[in-house]
């Protein structure tokens, strides 16, 4: 039960005495609904995690649901592309909170290998994301990881403040107000990897 | 190249201008104007009843510019033939022989998109890889490899999204 231990001289009087937020983050936690944004290769694994041989039921996120209204885990497996970009966004928008969001992979962390027009350079610069996990595509045991690391994030929420707060100010993390940043690091790399680069010579300033 | 299809395709068409390929298939040399004649002629008469694609290539900054490349396949004889037709820079436009293959709308719509080549008579010719208000052809040797303001539309997209949520009741 973990963080829902009762305390001793309450263990045989045959009820339960524990915090709000540690009932409701147990609730949460344990039963994440994950929406699969399954973009590309991502997605084929994403599956594997889902199927019987890695079986997330353990960790009690089995229950994928196509439908962003019944979703509070949104995972971006794969490339997304600006021109796809805004439908990820709406599915994000229509997620009902609390919602979290793991961007798998590669590409959905940085661009990946795709450094070019087409792709968005991280998901990070259109949506709020709680947990990234590297690979191409990554290993289903990284993806659960990324559950499970995800479970420990929301044990130290503090659900019962915000719910007495009232509504947030609004979240602009991810919301388009991060302006576009080429990935400079592979302009960078690019001299040690492919010496036939033109952009290599000009760096040497041969 | 076999003599046969040689034969044949200088048969169908009087003083055709072959060219070097390196791959050896049997490539004209066509002008602009010509194009669709061309076509027709090698459709009806030497047999090639079916386009293969239809492409371009940007050898940006050399004049003229985009060459058009039409592959042709006959399933009667077993062989192809390619034509090519040149562009230069400033006047991107053929006529599209979609009357005369179907087939070749889709192919036609990619070439525009890529290359902003200009197919006249094509009457649909919408984007098909970029969405719809991109600006830009990216397959051009001057287009940059990071792309020119890529998150434009989602901005746009962002910013009526949130104009219209602020206007709602």
């Amino acid at each position: 039960m973990g963080s829902l231990k009762p305390a001793d001289e309450a263990m045989d009087a045959g009820f339960l005495a524990t915090r709000v937020d540690a009932l409701i983050n147990w609730g949460r936690k344990n039963s994440l609904w994950p929406m699969p944004l399954g973009l590309s290769c991502c997605g084929i694994e994403l599956m594997a995690m889902i199927g019987p041989k890695f079986d997330i039921s353990r960790f009690g996120a089995e229950a994928a649901r196509f439908s962003p209204r019944q979703a509070d885990l949104l995972i971006v497996a794969g490339t997304l592309t600006w021109k796809m970009a805004h439908a990820a966004r709406t599915i994000y928008d229509q997620m009902p909170e609390p919602k979290w969001v793991i961007a798998m992979g590669v590409c959905s962390s940085s661009g990946g290998m795709y450094d070019s027009y087409a792709v968005v350079q991280g998901v990070d610069s259109i949506l709020p994301v709680d947990v990234y996990v590297p690979g191409c595509p990554p290993r289903p045991d990284a993806v659960i990881d990324a559950i499970l690391k995800l479970q420990k994030r929301i044990e130290r929420e503090s659900p019962l403040k915000d719910i007495l707060s009232g509504p947030d100010e609004v979240d602009e993390r991810g919301s388009g107000q991060l302006t576009y940043q080429p990935n400079r690091a592979v302009e960078r790399t690019a001299g040690d990897l492919h010496p036939h680069d033109p952009r290599a010579s000009r760096e040497d300033g041969a | 190249m076999s003599a046969t299809t040689r034969q044949r395709l200088e048969r169908a068409l009087e003083g055709a201008r072959f060219v070097e390929s390196r791959d050896g298939m049997p490539t004209l040399e066509v002008e602009r104007e010509q194009l669709i004649a061309t076509l027709r002629k090698l459709r009806d008469e030497a047999g090639f009843t079916s386009l293969t694609f239809v492409t371009a290539i940007d050898r940006y900054p050399k004049e003229p510019r985009l060459t058009v490349h039409h592959q042709l396949l006959s399933i009667e004889h077993c062989d192809r033939v390619r034509l090519q037709t040149e562009l230069p820079g400033e006047d991107e436009r053929l006529p599209s022989c979609r009357e005369l293959f179907p087939g070749a709308s889709f192919m036609e719509r990619e070439c525009f998109d890529m290359f902003g080549i200009q197919f006249d008579g094509h009457g649909d010719l919408r984007r098909l890889l970029m969405p719809p208000g991109y600006l830009h052809h990216p397959l051009r040797k001057d287009f940059p490899h990071h792309g020119i303001e890529p998150d434009r539309l989602y901005r746009e997209w962002d910013r009526d999204r949130r104009q219209a949520s602020e206007c709602a009741p």
